[in-house]
C-alpha cells in the first residue's frame, strides 16, 4: 500500500474509532474537550524538577486506555511522528542545566532530570490529545466549540481543515494513482514533472475545497454553526466524570500520591 | 408566475471568452426540464449560476421572482435542491447518514424531523444499508446515490440535477426515474441520458455552444434524428 492511501486509511480507521459504541464515546463532547484542557493545564503547571508528580499525571491517559478499550500500540504508531519533537524539546536541558540534584538516592543532573519530565509532559498531553481525538468526531468537538460560543468562524476554520487534509490525501491519491498507471516500472515520480505534479495537486484540492463549501452553504451552511448533533443529551454520569478527573487532577497536582502510597508501607 | 426566470443571460469564467451567450429561459412551478447538449455546451455554468455558485454574469435571473445576487442566496439557495456532476464534490461529512441529515439539520429541524427525513430519503434511494459507512469508502455509484439522498432530505422546491443517472446501474437508475416522477417540486435535469429524459421530462433545451438551439415538447426534440446530430447527439437508444 503506498504510504498516501495508508495515510487515509489511517483517517478511516480513526473515524471508526469515534464511532464505537464505548463508553467514552458516549460521554458528552464538551466535558471531555474540558477534562482534556484541564489535564493539559494541570500537567505543564508541574515544577520542571517535580518527576514523580509528572509521573502521577500519566494515571489518566493509563486508565482510559485500559477501560476505554483503546490500543497504546496502535496510538504510539500513530502519534510516531511527533514523538521525536515532543522528546527533542528538552534534549539540551542536561548540558544548560549541569547542577547536582537527587534523584531516588542518586546524584544526577538537574538538567537531566527537567529533561525528562519535559518529555513526559510531552507525551502525555499527546496521548490525552489522541484519547480525546479517538472518542469524539470532528463534528461532535465542533459542536462543543459551538456551545462555548466560540466565533463561527473559527469552528467552521477547523471542520474545514480537518476536511482539508482528507481532500488534500485523496486528490494526491488520485493524481499518483494515475501517474503510475501511465508510467509503468517507474519507482517514484519522475523530478521532472515535480512540479506540474505538486501545482496540480494544491489547485486541483483547492478547487475541491470550494466546490465542498459550495455544497455546504447550498444545504444552508453559514458560519453561525447550528449544527446540531443527534444523540448527544448531558447525563448525570458526564458530570460526574468530569467532577472525578478535576478532582483527580487538582489532587495530584497538589499532593505527591506516589510519596503518600509509599509512606503507607514503610 | 414563472419559477425560474432568465433573460439575456450571458457568462464568461475568462474576460473574453463568453461561455453562456444571450440565453433567455422560463420555468413554471412543476415543470420538468430536460437539459441536453455536447460535452462542454454549458449545461452545467447555466445550472451553477441559478444557485449563485457562478457570479459576475450580465443579464437577470430570478428564482421564485427572487434576483439572484449575495445577498439574496441563502433565500434562494433554501429553495434549490443540486445536485452537483460530481459526487465528490457534492459530500464532506464522515458518513452517509450524517451528510442525508446536514441540510435539514441546517434549517433549524427538529431532531425527529431531522431523523425521519433521513431514514426517508436513505430509503427511498435504496441506500439504508449504507448509513454509516464513511463517504470516502463508497463506489462511485453508491456516491450518486447519496448525493441525491443528501438532496431529497432537504425536500426543496426547486431540483437542479447534473446528471444523476451516471455510474448507476440500470435498477438505481430505474429507481431514480420513478422518484423523480414522483416528486412534484420543479425539476431541470442535465443529462446525455436522453432515454431518461423521455421518461423524466415533458419539456426539454437543447444547448450548443453556449446558446439554447431548441426549447420544446421532448417527444418532439429527442425525435429530431437530425437535430440531436447536428448538436453530437444520438436518438434516445429506444428510438433507434
Ligand atoms: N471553472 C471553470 N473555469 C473555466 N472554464 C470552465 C470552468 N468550468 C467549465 N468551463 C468551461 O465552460 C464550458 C462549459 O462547461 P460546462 O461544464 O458547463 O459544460 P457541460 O455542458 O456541463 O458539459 P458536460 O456534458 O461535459 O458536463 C466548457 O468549455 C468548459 O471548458
Ligand atoms: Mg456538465
Amino acid at each position: 500500500m503506498s504510504k498516501i492511501s495508508s495515510a487515509i486509511t489511517e483517517i478511516h480507521r480513526i473515524e471508526d474509532l469515534q464511532k464505537r459504541d464505548q463508553w467514552l464515546n458516549r460521554i458528552h463532547p464538551l466535558v471531555k474537550l474540558a477534562c482534556t484542557c484541564f489535564y493539559i493545564v494541570c500537567l505543564v503547571s508541574f515544577n520542571p524538577y517535580d518527576i514523580l508528580g509528572v509521573l502521577s499525571m500519566g494515571l489518566y491517559p493509563l486508565i482510559l486506555f485500559m477501560t476505554g478499550d483503546l490500543s497504546i500500540t496502535d496510538c504510539l504508531r500513530r502519534v510516531r511522528i511527533v514523538l521525536p519533537l515532543v522528546c527533542l524539546i528538552g534534549i539540551f536541558n542536561p548540558i544548560f542545566d549541569r547542577a547536582p540534584m537527587l534523584l531516588f538516592g542518586f546524584a544526577v543532573r538537574a538538567g537531566f532530570v527537567s529533561m525528562l519530565t519535559l518529555i513526559m509532559k510531552g507525551v502525555f498531553a499527546v496521548l490525552a490529545s489522541y484519547i480525546l481525538i479517538a472518542s469524539t468526531s470532528i463534528e461532535n468537538i465542533c459542536y462543543a466549540l459551538s456551545i462555548l460560543h466560540l466565533p463561527g468562524i473559527l469552528i467552521t476554520e477547523t471542520l474545514l481543515i480537518y476536511r482539508y487534509v482528507g481532500l488534500l490525501l485523496a486528490e494526491t491519491e488520485r493524481i499518483t494513482q494515475a501517474y503510475s498507471l501511465r508510467a509503468p516500472g517507474q519507482k517514484g515520480v519522475h523530478f521532472k514533472v515535480w512540479g506540474s505534479l505538486a501545482g496540480q495537486m494544491l489547485l486541483r484540492s483547492m478547487d475541491r475545497a470550494n466546490d465542498v463549501f459550495a455544497s455546504m452553504s447550498l444545504r444552508g451552511y453559514s458560519s453561525d454553526f447550528r449544527y446540531r448533533k443527534s444523540g448527544i443529551r448531558w447525563r448525570a454520569f458526564d458530570l460526574l466524570y468530569l467532577a472525578v478527573w478535576c478532582c483527580a487532577f487538582l489532587f495530584l497536582r497538589n499532593f505527591p500520591l506516589f510519596e503518600i502510597v509509599g509512606s503507607l508501607f514503610v | 408566475m414563472r419559477q425560474i426566470e432568465i433573460r439575456n443571460l450571458t457568462f464568461a469564467y475568462m474576460k473574453g471568452a463568453d461561455i453562456l451567450k444571450d440565453i433567455s429561459l422560463s420555468v413554471s412551478p412543476g415543470e420538468s426540464v430536460g437539459l441536453v447538449g455536447a460535452n462542454g455546451a454549458g449545461k452545467s455554468t447555466l445550472l451553477k449560476i441559478l444557485v449563485g455558485l457562478n457570479p459576475g454574469f450580465a443579464g437577470s435571473v430570478t428564482v421564485g421572482g427572487i434576483p439572484v445576487e449575495k445577498g439574496t442566496l441563502p433565500k434562494i439557495r433554501q429553495k434549490i435542491g443540486y445536485v452537483f456532476q460530481d459526487s465528490d464534490s457534492q459530500l464532506f461529512m464522515t458518513t452517509v447518514g450524517e451528510d442525508v441529515a446536514f441540510g435539514p439539520r441546517n434549517y433549524g429541524l427538529s431532531e425527529s424531523e431531522v431523523r425521519a427525513r433521513t431514514d426517508r430519503a436513505l430509503a427511498e434511494t435504496g441506500i439504508t444499508h449504507i448509513k454509516d459507512r464513511p463517504i470516502m469508502r463508497l463506489s462511485g455509484g453508491e456516491k450518486k446515490l447519496a448525493s441525491i439522498a443528501t438532496i431529497l432530505s432537504m425536500e426543496p422546491e426547486i431540483l437542479l440535477l447534473d446528471e444523476p443517472s451516471i455510474a448507476l446501474d440500470p435498477k438505481n437508475r430505474r429507481n431514480i426515474i420513478n422518484i423523480l416522477n414522483r416528486l412534484q417540486a420543479t425539476k431541470i435535469i442535465a443529462s446525455h441520458d436522453l432515454d431518461m429524459i423521455m421518461d423524466t421530462c415533458s419539456r426539454t433545451v437543447l444547448m450548443g455552444d453556449g446558446k439554447i438551439i431548441a426549447d420544446g415538447p421532448t417527444d418532439k426534440i429527442l425525435r429530431d434524428k437530425a437535430l440531436l446530430e447536428e448538436n453530437s447527439l444520438e436518438l434516445p437508444l429506444r428510438l433507434q
